[in-house]
């Protein structure tokens, strides 16, 4: 839970919903609706909403974490529609591109939000937002934005072919090895 | 030698209906947990997508003309809609109520159904949907993260041993794997033969078999298949009233009425309350609804 509430506090806000109702299935932490956690035996490979994974030292948030968060007070960015296309095609954020939200500081985490106030992914701001804007410079880096979809499933897909050429490699007989 | 497609089209043809090669427009379906209906479809059209409202669905539309994929706008991506085949958006809808209803989607991959399940209960109660291949796991879980669907639990487990869930539902859909139709797959009439369909109808019952077991005393079962041979449907559906506890209920929706003679044989008179779509403006398709006797 202690990586869920770091990464929460990143962008000044708090867990948004109870921390009682989180289940933790290998890597991957789950917020579960009283009625799932009555009715669904375990052994899921998904359940209610997916919150994250944790790989090593680093907590990878869901999309629907991050739509929590935006909910509630925290760290945000409004951009307009250019940079929000560009934004989920990966790309970084600079400051003309940003409609509401100029008190962050370097360092900082926060969400990126489209004119529709609706969540995108997130970043970290690069330099002071205060201040005469400098055309040339990235304001804000992307960590994670909604493209990863797409993204994803490109990457799963060939993991998938890769798996499975080593699966066929590995349904050849093997020798018996001696303990 | 007959071809296999001169084989299935004398078929279709003996059953009544003429083969035509049909290509039904993409299809789009709102999900309303994340939207209203009216707003995505405005901000569909502000990004120069022609949209048709398909007459026989509530949240569906076609795409009529788009510069680009569909798949890969904002309003995509954040699951404001689906893509799904007009046909394939019937199934869900037919269940008689879905509040606070718990309900088995036992063949659930991409999800797409799944989605529409969670849409139609508002995103509460809970849906245990199953997934017999693990490469199709990811595609299912990010189809859910991405429409952000909160209801559900995925399995990778086989409909065909549900009852290991020790669960009763209320509701099963059972979009079972068939041997689809050659609208969506242009080599369909090279690949199939009539064994692959009669392998296929025999797997459909046993998953039937085991929806029966698992669904509660009066609960609903809706059956569908984007198959046109009537060994999966029609054909699956009379021994399902002789074999299992089951009924056919009354459906209103797109399609007619399905056959009750098939290739000469008599089939029980209740079968033609399901429905049969031949392609035409969507892929070829059958569903019914059973219900548990109690």
């Amino acid at each position: 839970m202690k990586a869920i509430n770091d990464f929460v506090a990143q962008f000044n806000a708090g867990i948004p919903f109870d921390e009682s109702h989180i289940v933790r299935n290998r890597n991957r932490y789950y917020l579960l609706s009283k009625k799932l956690k009555q009715h669904v035996p375990k052994g899921f490979f998904y359940a209610g909403a997916y919150l994250g994974a944790v790989k090593g030292a680093s907590f990878f948030p869901s999309f629907l974490l991050l739509a929590m968060i935006a909910e509630g007070k925290a760290n945000k960015l409004v951009v307009d529609k250019k940079t929000a296309w560009l934004f989920i095609c990966g790309r970084d954020i600079f400051q003309q591109g940003i409609l509401k939200g100029n008190n962050l500081k370097k360092g900082d985490y926060t969400l990126i939000l489209n004119e529709h106030n609706e969540c995108l992914g997130f970043g970290k701001i690069m330099h002071n937002l205060r201040g005469a804007p400098d055309a040339n410079k990235v304001a804000v880096k992307n960590i994670l934005d909604i493209g990863d979809f797409l993204r994803r499933e490109k990457r799963q897909s060939s993991q998938q072919q890769r798996s499975s050429r080593l699966q066929g490699r590995d349904s050849k007989p093997r020798k018996p090895t001696r303990k | 030698m007959m071809s296999s497609k001169q084989f299935f089209v004398n078929r279709y043809k003996k059953l009544g209906w003429s083969y035509k090669q049909v290509k039904p427009k993409q299809a789009i379906r709102i999900n309303t947990i994340n939207s209203n209906r009216d707003t995505v479809v405005k901000r569909l059209e502000s990004l120069g997508i022609v949209l048709e409202k398909i007459p026989f669905l509530e949240d569906g539309y076609w795409i009529c003309k788009s510069k680009f994929s569909v798949g890969a706008t904002a309003e995509y991506l954040l699951g404001l809609y689906s893509i799904q085949e007009a046909a394939a958006q019937i199934p869900a809808t037919l269940f008689t109520e879905l509040e606070d209803r718990t309900v088995l989607d036992a063949c659930a991959s991409p999800g797409g159904k799944t989605v529409q399940l969670a849409n139609l209960m508002n995103n509460s109660d809970v849906i245990v949907a199953l997934e017999l291949k693990q490469r199709k796991m990811f595609a299912l879980a990010n189809q859910l993260e991405r429409s952000r669907v909160t209801n559900t639990a995925v399995y990778n487990m086989d409909a065909k041993e549900a009852t290991n869930l020790n669960i009763e539902f209320d509701c099963v859909l059972l979009d079972v794997p068939c041997s689809g139709n050659y609208v969506t797959d242009k080599g369909w009439f090279s690949k199939r033969t009539i064994e692959d369909v009669k392998r296929n109808a025999r797997r459909q019952r046993q998953i039937l078999t085991e929806a029966v077991k698992v669904t509660k005393d009066g609960g609903e079962i809706v059956y569908a298949t984007c198959s046109l041979e009537p060994e999966e449907n029609e054909l699956n559906i009379d021994w399902a009233i002789g074999a299992l506890n089951v009924e056919v209920e009354e459906i209103n929706c797109h399609g007619e009425k399905a056959l009750t003679t098939v290739f000469g044989k008599e089939l029980d008179r209740s079968i033609e309350k399901c429905r049969r779509i031949w392609p035409n403006q969507t892929q070829g398709f059958f569903v019914c609804k059973l219900r548990k006797k109690a």
